[in-house]
């Protein structure tokens, strides 16, 4: 595995488990510390057969796999010594306390760097670790409002769309994993780890593919269009009924997009149901007719109604099935089930089984988010259940089955 | 903007500093999800080389927003957000001649990024099987929306579609409506976050065992990390998401509500009854709490749609960055739904340093977003804007291939340089 020789310390909650799942994946040890009453992330639902009980978080089940679990009472005076006599062994810890948490308990960057200068320390917060709104209290929707993707999202005049699946701290993590090894290219030339701070709402940032650049650069807000874009003066519809459902089809002129809608103007008009001069237009020098008003805007309008009027006779698999023939930009809105049993996925092997313990049958997870040519991705652990790796990991640091008797007895681990 | 008092120079150049100083890629990818992994590297000082070609023109240089919203190839700011630190050669690899000089840039460099259609690299004879023959410690990657292999391998396509056949589009819409799905190329945003950090693992196997590495990323399967939690609920429970607007299962009220001004939203998350009764504390309702209507979260989802009327009706008569401050300062999560002039203004992007100015040669200045890792001992550095097309072709023909003049006037007759 590409990162076999690394060992990762993940302290984090459900705000950056993806972190550590990501650096698991590519085959660093990682180790997930839970306090004795387990992580707050088994709490979060869904829960397998919405039993929110023990052990049922899918929450958990998804992100904590190929990592192995200790627990270990942070605030108390031998979880923190614990901590650091692990964290002497660790090249990355990863973290998601609220700012100042973790360095109020004495396992802040400078109490575990010190005497140990390869570590690597991320911290996950929601706004980073200082600055006026770094004790903000945020959740997935307050990270996306802040960081700029949502006023993007939704119907002109009406209010802004969340993704119903959380997302924010998943950006966050996934920029925890970029920077953490980033930092630890600079380690094998420098010798030294350093300390990485990952604010959510610059991580969230990105989802507004610079949008959130217009006032800056003098542009004009970009309007929000449900199932569409704004380009310009100019509505690019993305999102259209069809008969027995939606498909995304991205209908534009211009030199990238204006051959694709040649050739979607091309069948319609083997069908029947566009003129020959609709056909011919200059689909790549549209755009430039209607800007100098050589053609009123008015005729976006209509155009964009011909192929409303073509797609709602026709499904989403004949669409689909004939953008690929034809090569055409169209792929249908696919729910989550569809996701699921898509034919795409089976053939590329992308799923990947685990047995969970007090589930019945193996359950079916993401698989890898690459494939490799050489030391492919492993699911080699599911989620572990509470402390299951304590003799594991504890016995490494020399303490016997009566040692952890003794700090289990007492609420350490 | 006028002012460029505290705009950085621009000055194109092979970086000498930085966490991956030395490193050197060879980027042929394009619009989002590619270059933002390339730019995360170019930041932390790794030279990136990126072809372009004047014959095709790369779809970011016609997608907003522009600058001072004008028009032509150096007016997009996505491109410009993209592309910053990156070095810009022109290449017309419909050419021998400039297929050859490609050549030589994989020989020259560590890391090779694509992201055309499968089977374009392959028609070339450059794909990975072949260029492990001249280069075996190599690391390529390919990435597109569906994968190099499998029955949809070559639907080729943009990230909104990556978005809509991997489930996004369906999670976000209101009840009873069409689906809106997350802003445009969703997918786009996701994919670099797992091919980043596997370019970086592989380098650094690369330097313990000498081994290349070749990395097939679909962009569709690694986005499906972040809706992993939905895939299971589907697996296990049999659950597919409805469109449910704002609404959160555990927490209400939950949602954008309408503030003072125009196209003026604050989101409101009421986790538990401690925030609960903060937000009727703050709303001067305190009555509300020993409402039997709102007792606890059953009892405010089961009257969501009255609890939702009363916060509007609240939200409505303040602006929304006042109702962000107002909530905090009692501990309810809120914000202002921001938009481009808005976090601009940001006092915790400004904290932050999250745009960045710099002198430009044809907007007089631009602005970008800085890197997202704020890294203590190895800062990114921000060194050139984007290039124009062709902007380098003399930094990368004659200091980085050591090219003559000779060589370079027998590429131009070939055309081999547009």
């Amino acid at each position: 595995m590409l990162l076999s020789p690394y060992r990762v310390l993940d302290l984090t909650d459900q705000r950056g488990m993806l972190a550590g799942q990501i650096l698991a994946d590519l085959g660093a040890d990682v180790i997930a510390i839970e306090p004795p009453d387990g992580s707050p992330a088994r709490s979060v639902g869904p829960f397998a057969g919405d039993d929110p009980g023990a052990d049922r978080s899918l929450f958990w089940w998804a992100y904590a796999r190929n990592k192995r679990g200790v627990t270990c009472k942070l605030d108390h005076p031998e979880g923190k010594a614990l901590v650091h006599q692990l964290a002497a062994g660790a090249d990355f810890i990863l973290e998601s306390s609220d700012p100042g948490v973790m360095a109020a308990r004495g396992l802040g960057y400078d109490d575990l760097a010190a005497g140990h200068d390869t570590l690597i320390y991320t911290s996950i917060s929601a706004f980073g670790q200082t600055g006026p709104k770094a004790g903000y209290q945020a959740t997935d929707l307050i990270l996306m409002a802040a960081g700029g993707p949502l006023i993007l999202s939704g119907g002109a005049g009406e209010a802004p769309v969340r993704v119903s699946v959380p997302q924010a701290w998943s950006h966050a993590s996934g920029e925890a994993a970029i920077a953490a090894m980033i930092a630890l290219r600079a380690r094998s030339a420098t010798g030294r780890g350093q300390y990485v701070d990952i604010s959510a709402q610059q991580s969230v940032a990105a989802a507004t593919m610079s949008a959130n650049l217009a006032a800056s650069i003098g542009a004009a807000e970009t309007a929000r269009v449900a199932g569409g874009m704004a380009v310009g003066p100019f509505t690019g519809k993305l999102i259209w009924e069809v008969a027995d459902g939606y498909i995304s089809l991205t209908f534009l002129f211009g030199a990238g997009i204006g051959p694709f809608s040649r050739r979607l103007f091309q069948w319609m008009y083997d069908e029947g149901e566009c003129t020959q001069e609709d056909r011919d237009l200059d689909w790549i020098g549209l755009g430039a007719e209607f800007i100098s008003g050589a053609r009123p805007l008015s005729e976006w309008g209509r155009l964009m109604e011909v192929v409303g009027e073509f797609l709602r006779k026709r499904t989403r698999a004949e669409l689909f099935e004939e953008a690929q023939s034809r090569s055409l930009l169209i792929v249908p809105v696919t729910t989550v089930d569809e996701v699921a049993n898509s034919e795409q996925f089976e053939a590329r092997d992308f799923w990947r089984e685990h047995e969970m313990p007090g589930w019945p049958e193996p359950v079916r997870f993401p698989g890898p988010f690459v494939k490799l040519s050489d030391n492919q991705i492993e699911y080699q652990r599911r989620a572990p259940t509470l402390g299951e790796h304590n003799a594991e990991v504890y016995a490494e640091l020399g303490l016997d089955e009566d040692a952890l008797n003794d700090l289990r007895i007492r609420g350490v681990i | 903007m006028t002012t460029t008092k505290n705009s950085l120079p621009n000055a194109p150049g092979i970086p000498t500093e930085g966490a991956l100083a030395g490193l050197k890629v060879l980027d042929l990818m394009w619009v989002v999800a590619g270059p933002t992994a390339t730019r995360a590297m170019a930041d932390f000082g790794a030279t990136v080389v990126r072809i372009e070609s004047a014959n095709r023109i790369e779809t970011a240089r016609g997608i907003g927003p522009y600058h001072n919203n004008g028009q032509g190839p150096d007016h997009s700011g996505l491109f410009g957000n993209m592309n910053i630190n990156k070095l810009g050669l022109s290449l017309n690899l419909g050419t021998t001649e400039g297929r050859d000089v490609l050549l030589d840039l994989i020989k020259w460099c560590d890391v090779l990024t694509e992201s055309f259609s499968p089977r374009a690299m392959r028609a070339w004879g450059m794909d990975y099987d072949s260029l492990k023959q001249i280069k075996p410690e190599l690391i390529m990657l390919s990435t597109c929306l569906f994968g190099q292999e499998g029955p949809l391998s070559r639907v080729a396509g943009f990230g909104t579609m990556g978005a809509a056949i991997g489930g996004y589009i369906a999670l976000a819409g209101n009840p009873g409506g069409s689906p809106i799905g997350p802003y445009s190329a969703y997918t786009d945003y996701l994919s670099p976050r797992f091919a980043l950090p596997t370019i970086l693992a592989a380098l650094d196997h690369r330097d313990r065992t000498g081994e290349g590495i070749y990395i097939d990323q679909a962009q569709a399967e690694s986005s499906l990390h972040f809706m992993s939690t939905a895939l299971l609920d589907y697996t296990i429970n049999g659950r597919v998401p409805q469109l449910v607007g704002n609404a959160d299962p555990v927490m209400a009220p939950h949602g954008c509500y309408a503030a003072s001004g125009e196209d003026d939203w604050v989101a409101i998350a009421v986790r538990d009854d401690g925030d609960w009764a903060n937000l009727c504390s703050a709303m001067g309702q305190g009555e509300l709490t020993c409402d039997d209507r709102f007792a606890d979260l059953t009892a405010r989802k089961a009257n969501e749609d009255e609890l939702n009327g009363i916060v509007s009706g609240w939200t409505s008569e303040h602006g929304a960055v006042e109702i962000e401050y107002m909530l905090q300062a009692f501990g309810v999560p809120a914000h202002a739904v921001s938009n481009s002039s808005a976090a601009a203004r940001d006092p915790q992007f400004q904290h932050r340093g999250h745009f960045v100015t710099m002198e430009h040669p044809e907007h007089e200045t631009t602005t970008f977003e800085a890197a997202k890792g704020r890294m203590s001992e190895t800062p990114p550095t921000y060194r050139s804007v984007a290039p124009s097309i062709g902007r380098d072709n003399d930094l990368v023909l004659r200091e980085i291939l050591g090219y003559d003049d000779e060589r370079i006037a027998e590429l131009a007759i070939a055309d081999a340089l547009t």
